[in-house]
C-alpha cells in the first residue's frame, strides 16, 4: 500500500482490516464462481413465473429440480447414469491404452512415424460420429458398437497428444539414455513415457470430452438407457423437463470427470507440482 | 595409453554443402589422466566428445579406447567404457535424485543392493543425501549439476567425458563444484576428458590442456600443467606460473577467435 504525504511516499503492508465483509466476500473466488449461475437461475425462475419466458421450452428451474428429484427417487436416473459411465469408461480404456503405446513407438521411431502419420492425420479430421453408422454395421446395435466409437474417438486424441509429447522431449534426455546404452524398450519406459506424461494427460482430458460427445449421439440408437437416450427420448415425447435433467447430468459428468482427471494427473506427475518453493542450496 | 585419436575427421551435412567440424585431429590420453580441451566456440569440441562417447560416428580417422581392467564385473554387466556429463540440466525431471543417480546401474541390471550402496556412497560424497528423495525442480542449478556428476560416477565408467559441466553455474558454485569434482576424481583416478571455454578452469582442473583451433577443429597445442595436487582452486589463481600459462593459452586462443 502506498501513501503520500508531506512530499514523501511510504510503502507499507496492506491493512487487511480495511476491507469490509461485503468486499471480502466479493473478492473470494468461490463466491464469485457460485454467484453468477445462481443469479442466472433466479432470473430464469422469475421470468418464467412472470410469463415472460415460454415454459414449454424453458421450464422453470424449480420444476426441473422437481423432475430430477423424482428420477433420483425412482432410481431411473442412476440407471441411465451407470450406462453412460460404463460406455465412456470401457471405450476410454480400449482407446487410450493402444494410443499411448503407439504414440510412444511413433514418437521415438522416425521410420514408423513416416509410415503411419499420413494415414492417421487423414482419418483424424473425420467427425467421429459420422463413423457411428459404420460401427453399428460392424458391431451391431448393442454395447460393443458404442464402446467401439468411443474408443475410436479417444484413440485419436490420445495418440496425437502422446506423439507430440514424445517428439517434444528435450534432446538431451535421449542423449543421456543413449550414453547409458539404454535399449529401445528401456528408452520407451524410462524416457518417452514419463517425458510425454504431461501431454498424455492433456490427450486424456481432450479424449474424455470427445467421448462424452460421441456417447450422447450414440445413445440415440439401439438402447433404452443412458443420459444421451434420456435427452433424445424426451425430445420424442416432448418431456422437456426430463431433457433438462439429462443435459444437467451430462454437464455434471463432464465437469466431474475433468476434475477427477486433474487429480489423477497430479498423482501421476509428482515431479510437476506447481507452487512448491525450491529448496535452495 | 588409454585413448588414441588419429587423423580424426567429422563432417556434417549443412544447408550449403558439407561442414567440416573436425579435421586431422590427433592426440593421446594416458590412463587416469585429467585432460582439458579448450577452444573457441564452434570448434567442434563437443562433437569430439560425442564421438568418444559413441553418440556420433567419425567420418574418417580412428579413435581407440583401450578397455582396462574389468572393475565392474561384480556389479552386474561389464563396466561401461564412457559416461558423459552434459552442459545443460540433463538430469531427468521425472525421477528423484536417488533414481537419477541409480539410472546407469539399473539399466544394466546391477544387483539392487549394490546399486543402493553405490548410490548412497555418491550421494554422500556430493552432499546430496538430504535431497535424495527430492525431484529436480526442487533443486538449485548447482545441486542439479551435482546430481549429474554423481550419476556419471555411480555408473562407474572407465572414462568420464564432461562437456562444459559447470558453464551454466554462477562463479561461487562453480568453484565449489570444481573442487568437489577434483576430490571425486582423485579418489577414483578415472580418465577424464573435460571441455571448457574457461582458461582458468582448464588450468585449475587439468594435467594437460589441449588447445583447439577454430573450425575445422584440430589440436593446436598440448600444454602440461604441473601444479601439485590436491589443488585449492583459489590458491592456484595467485600463482605466477598460473598467470604465465593462462597468458600463453590466451595468446593461442586469441588468434583463433580474432581470425573468425
Amino acid at each position: 500500500m502506498m501513501t503520500e504525504s508531506a512530499g514523501e511516499t511510504r510503502i507499507v503492508p496492506d491493512d487487511a482490516r480495511a476491507a469490509g465483509l461485503h468486499e471480502r466476500l466479493w473478492r473470494s473466488g468461490a463466491f464469485r464462481a457460485v454467484a453468477s449461475p445462481l443469479i442466472l437461475l433466479l432470473l430464469w425462475e422469475v421470468l418464467v413465473r412472470a410469463g415472460l419466458l415460454d415454459a414449454r421450452f424453458f421450464p422453470a428451474p424449480s420444476s426441473v429440480l422437481g423432475e430430477l428429484w423424482a428420477m433420483v427417487a425412482s432410481g431411473a436416473l442412476f440407471k441411465h447414469l451407470a450406462y453412460t459411465l460404463s460406455r465412456v469408461g470401457v471405450g476410454f480404456v480400449l482407446g487410450a491404452i493402444p494410443a499411448v503405446l503407439l504414440g510412444i513407438v511413433m514418437g521415438l521411431s522416425p521410420a514408423v512415424r513416416a509410415f503411419l502419420q499420413p494415414a492417421i492425420y487423414s482419418i483424424y479430421p473425420i467427425p467421429k460420429v459420422a463413423l457411428f453408422p459404420l460401427a453399428m454395421l460392424i458391431f451391431g446395435l448393442g454395447e460393443s458398437s458404442k464402446w467401439a466409437i468411443v474408443a475410436f474417438a479417444v484413440f485419436f486424441q490420445v495418440l496425437i497428444s502422446t506423439l507430440a509429447g514424445v517428439v517434444n522431449i528435450e534432446r538431451v534426455y535421449l542423449d543421456v539414455a543413449a550414453d547409458f546404452r539404454a535399449s529401445r524398450w528401456q528408452a520407451y519406459r524410462t524416457i518417452a513415457l514419463p517425458g510425454a506424461m504431461p501431454f498424455i494427460f492433456t490427450g486424456f482430458q481432450l479424449g474424455l470430452g470427445m467421448a462424452l460427445i460421441v456417447v450422447v449421439i450414440a445413445e440415440n440408437f439401439g438402447t433404452e438407457f443412458g443420459l444421451g437416450y434420456m435427452v433424445w427420448h424426451s425430445w420424442q415425447i416432448f418431456e422437456v423437463r426430463e431433457m433438462y435433467v439429462g443435459l444437467i447430468m451430462i454437464a455434471l459428468v463432464g465437469y466431474l470427470s475433468q476434475l477427477g482427471m486433474g487429480r489423477l494427473e497430479r498423482l501421476a506427475i509428482p515431479w510437476k507440482r506447481a507452487g512448491q518453493a525450491a529448496l535452495r542450496f | 595409453m588409454k585413448i588414441g585419436i588419429r587423423g580424426l575427421r567429422k563432417e556434417f551435412a549443412g544447408a550449403r554443402g558439407p561442414v567440416v567440424a573436425l579435421e586431422a585431429c590427433d592426440f593421446e590420453v594416458g590412463e587416469g589422466e585429467f585432460i582439458v580441451i579448450v577452444g573457441p566456440s564452434g570448434c567442434g569440441k563437443t562433437t569430439l566428445l560425442r564421438i568418444l562417447g559413441g553418440l556420433e560416428s567419425p567420418s574418417g580417422g580412428e579413435v581407440v579406447i583401450r578397455r582396462g581392467m574389468e572393475g565392474g564385473g561384480e556389479e552386474g554387466g561389464r563396466q561401461p567404457l564412457t559416461s558423459m556429463i552434459f552442459q545443460e540440466a540433463s538430469i531427468f525431471p521425472w525421477m528423484t535424485v536417488r533414481d537419477n543417480v541409480a539410472y546407469g546401474l539399473r539399466l544394466r541390471g546391477a544387483d539392487e543392493r549394490r546399486t543402493a550402496d553405490s548410490v548412497r556412497h555418491f550421494l554422500a560424497l556430493t552432499g546430496l543425501e538430504p535431497f535424495a528423495d527430492a525431484f529436480p525442480f526442487q533443486l538449485s542449478g548447482g545441486m542439479k549439476q551435482r546430481v549429474s556428476v554423481a550419476r556419471a560416477f555411480a555408473n562407474d565408467p572407465q572414462v568420464l567425458l564432461m562437456d562444459e559441466p559447470f558453464a551454466a553455474l554462477d562463479e561461487q558454485n562453480k568453484i565449489v563444484l570444481q573442487e568437489e569434482l577434483l576430490r571425486l576424481w582423485s579418489a577414483s583416478r578415472k580418465t577424464v576428458i573435460f571441455i571448457t571455454h574457461s582458461i582458468d578452469e582448464a588450468l585449475v582442473m587439468g594435467d594437460r590442456v589441449l588447445v583447439m583451433s577454430g573450425r575445422p577443429g584440430r589440436i593446436k597445442a598440448d600444454l602440461p600443467v604441473r601444479f601439485p595436487r590436491p589443488r585449492a582452486v583459489y590458491d592456484l589463481k595467485g600463482d605466477a606460473e598460473f598467470g604465465r600459462l593462462g597468458r600463453e593459452i590466451w595468446m593461442l586462443l586469441r588468434e583463433e577467435v580474432v581470425r573468425k
